[in-house]
């Protein structure tokens, strides 16, 4: 057997794929639900970990009659198992989560990139490039490492599939070695600047922080074009100051003179093949909500009682991936949400959030045992 | 509170403090003693109106909240109070005297609460008045109730040592009142890792910064403990220790370690957990969970549940609708910690394994409660001490601390104390 796409899922994943290649995104109930439980099927038969835990809580195929029935599988989970819905021999690329030990990192492998790679191209062409025409570049300057720094992260891949397919030669990374290169990226973007296309700036909230504070530090700020627009993502982490959402805007505004109406946050994540994007820039006179391809379903679930949550209340976050064929399409997160229209909100943890009690926290725990 | 009101009220402390030190120590001492006995004493009015107000304040059960008091301030006794003074700061008169090796109290004291659980705050509340060190404290958002009913009720006992003690009402974002509290000679605070290095970063070299961070505490059996009634005994111990403040306390156990080479023993102490947990279920309710601790918790039963369907022997006995888990791991790999009643039981073999398992723990390690280990106890209990423990007991006793217990393993007055050596003859 050789590595690489496994030819039990070809027919699957090519109709997946012929969806992310039409040119018009169409919401398809009918065929989302046809798909989601044939690719329930299929992973229910080939990923024995997920077939178990789905007879545990009696789902089968034969017995689900719609996605929403579909058990989730926590994304906690990617830290223990190998959640692969094909024999490992195919295994041709691994992405893990962050972290700082093996240990406490989840790991997605995959047989195909190909999947990855359709779904997040539309996603973001339609939510941070929604006045460029088909197939036109821009000049996209990361705040994260390149793919030949960290190959198994899917952020870093992600951003090299978006320079290799809508970046102009002016696009690059500019963060080498855990460190921002301030100097190079300030040149890039001034370069940028000058140029007719629209600047994009990606990369991670810490390393935006980052960024700010290097600015605040020389006492300079920038007047980015009225084009400019950023995309940010991920948490901090520990790995700087932690901001608010609106702090964090309020002060790429004053500093970079992009206004929170043209910058995007990406909610995404490792296990997850598909990416859910604001809809500020696409549609800038509607609330802010976060939209997902029509190959996705949101779901929120009562943390409390298991059901779905009611309508307007908060709710976990559970995601329906179609893009997830080599894996396990459902996931259920550790975030919270709250329906908004035809998208969601993810609810962030406020920094400086105070613990009920003196215990230690989940991620003070593992942070603490990776020290 | 503005910060200008919080700077008035410090100088105001800081002129109530003066006063105070012109009374003998000894006064102060005995002042303190009697509010403590206050709080000891489940008929008292304190006790009562804490019993009543906490529960809804706090989102903790009415029976968690009484049973958790009770068995908390049970060893809070005027005598022990006394006695703590004491065996720490010597001669009471050391703090009135002018000769030999003197002891004061800083000027005034800033202390910054955090959680929910009363027991640690009326302890920091009352530590630098020991050392007549005026207080002005900071409730937590998560408990806006005790620390103004520990300061009435020293007024009540000691209208002068009363006025040495004020609490400031701010919001958690509210810069400049932090920054007038902070003008404190001393600081205490508790909180988190990065609450502590935030308020750290802001403390200058001429201040006292006492802090308290977040700690977890453990369970480990040995074979003794692992078999017959002393294993129904240790699991419903333990699962008592876990119920309490359900498991938000830094005393409150979160993995339950199975000590031994007999391969069933974790197993049936899982089982054995998993009953004592439910039947306390019935006895002292879980406390409403809040969404993301909800979601936290669900997401380690899933994957518990998911785990033990991929087989290798997890087990996950309860879960969210149960209102408690217990996850019956096949390692000893540190893991996520939902709280709120989720205990996992992890195995080893040797007293070797035990510690080396928590040494990845060590940085945030309280108590330990520990049976069952025969002549290894001597054993555990030193390496426990090398890993940085700072309380070991049985179970059951993990959640009623001695009031003199060296909690972040220092002793309780003296770090708010300030030396000063005459030397002699002069």
């Amino acid at each position: 057997m050789t590595r690489g796409a496994d030819p039990a899922r070809s027919e699957l994943d090519a109709r997946v794929l012929a969806w992310m290649r039409e040119p018009e995104w169409r919401d398809d109930p009918a065929r989302f639900e046809a798909l989601a439980l044939e690719l329930f099927a299929f992973q229910w038969e080939r990923c024995q970990p997920y077939r178990r835990f789905c007879e545990r809580r009696g789902a089968r195929p034969a017995t689900i009659t719609s996605w929403q029935e579909i058990p989730a599988v926590p994304t906690g989970a990617f830290k223990e198992l190998e959640l692969r819905s094909f024999p490992t021999e195919r295994s041709a690329h691994v992405f893990r989560t962050s972290g700082t030990s093996s240990a406490a990192r989840g790991a997605l492998h995959l047989d195909t990139l190909a999947l990855y790679e359709a779904s997040l191209l539309p996603s973001f062409a339609r939510h941070l490039l929604p006045d460029l025409a088909a197939g036109e570049r821009a000049p996209i300057l990361v705040l994260a490492p390149s793919p030949a720094e960290v190959p198994d992260s899917s952020l870093s891949h992600m951003f090299g599939v978006l320079l290799r397919e809508r970046g102009t030669s002016e696009s690059g990374f500019f963060l080498r070695g855990g460190a921002l290169e301030v100097d190079a990226l300030l040149a890039a973007i001034e370069r940028a600047s000058a140029s007719t296309s629209a600047l994009v700036l990606c990369g991670t909230a810490f390393a935006f922080v980052f960024l700010l504070d290097e600015l605040a530090r020389r006492g300079r700020s920038l007047a980015l074009p009225r084009s400019a627009r950023i995309m940010e993502t991920g948490g901090f982490k520990g790995r700087s100051r932690e901001l608010g959402q609106g702090e964090l805007y309020a002060e790429l505004e004053a500093r970079l003179g992009v206004p929170a109406a043209r910058i995007v946050n990406q909610y995404g994540m490792t296990e997850l093949a598909s990416q859910f994007h604001d809809s500020v820039l696409r549609l800038p006179a509607e609330p802010r909500r976060k939209l997902g391809p029509p190959w996705t379903r949101v779901a929120l679930l009562d943390p409390v009682g298991g059901g779905p949550a009611p309508e307007q209340a908060v709710g976990q976050i559970v995601v329906i991936d179609l893009a997830n064929t080599g894996s396990v399409l459902a996931l259920q997160t550790a975030d919270l949400g709250r329906r908004v229209a035809d998208g969601f909100h993810v609810l962030g943890r406020e920094p400086g959030a105070e613990a009920r009690g003196c215990s230690i926290a989940a991620d003070e725990l593992l942070a603490g045992a990776d020290a | 509170m503005t910060a200008a009101e919080i700077r008035e009220q410090l100088a105001e402390l800081r002129e109530a403090g003066v006063k105070l030190r012109r009374r003998p120590a000894r006064e102060t001492h005995a002042s303190l003693a009697r509010a403590l006995e206050l709080w000891a004493s489940p008929d008292s009015s304190w006790r009562r109106r804490l019993e009543q107000e906490l529960p809804g304040a706090t989102g903790f059960s009415r029976e968690n909240v009484r049973e958790g008091l009770a068995r908390g301030l049970a060893p809070f006794r005027g005598e022990a109070w006394l006695a703590l003074v004491r065996a720490e700061l010597g001669d009471p008169a050391r703090l009135d005297a002018a000769q030999g090796s003197m002891l004061s109290g800083f000027d005034a004291t800033a202390v910054v609460l955090a959680g929910s659980i009363p027991q640690p705050t009326l302890l920091a509340l009352l530590s630098p008045l020991a050392l007549r060190s005026p207080v002005l404290a900071k409730p937590a958002s998560r408990d806006p109730v005790t620390a103004g009913l520990v300061a009435e009720s020293i007024a009540e006992v000691d209208p002068e040592l009363g006025r040495c003690i004020a609490i400031a009402r701010f919001g958690s974002g509210d810069e400049a009142c932090l920054r007038a509290l902070l003008e404190a000679d001393c600081v205490a605070a508790t909180g988190s890792d990065a609450s502590i290095a935030a308020l750290a970063a802001r403390v200058l070299p001429k201040q006292r910064l006492i802090a308290s961070g977040h700690r977890l505490s453990l369970a480990a059996l040995g074979p003794e403990a692992l078999r017959g009634d002393a294993l129904a005994a240790a699991a419903e111990a333990i699962a008592l220790d876990a119920a309490l403040w359900d498991q938000q306390g830094c005393l409150s156990p979160l993995v339950v370690y199975a000590v031994g080479s007999d391969r069933e023993a974790p197993d049936r102490l899982a089982e054995a957990l998993a009953r004592a947990l439910a039947s306390l279920e019935r006895r002292l309710p879980r406390g409403q969970l809040e969404a993301a601790a909800a979601a936290a918790f669900r997401q380690e039963c899933d994957g518990a549940e998911l785990r033990a369907a991929a087989g290798g022997g997890v087990r996950l006995l309860g879960g969210p609708a149960q209102r408690y888990a217990v996850v019956r791991e096949a390692d000893s790999a540190p893991r996520p910690a939902p709280l709120n009643r989720f205990l996992r039981v992890s195995p080893v073999e040797n007293p070797e394994e035990l510690l080396a398992s928590i040494r990845p723990l060590a940085a945030h390690l309280a108590g330990v409660a520990l049976a069952g280990f025969g002549r290894d106890l001597d054993r555990v209990a030193r390496g426990l001490a090398d890993l940085g423990a700072s309380r070991l007991c049985p179970p059951g006793e993990l959640q009623s601390p001695p009031l003199a217990w060296h909690h972040e393993g220092r002793p309780v007055l003296l770090p708010f104390a300030r030396f000063t050596d005459r030397e002699a003859p002069m």
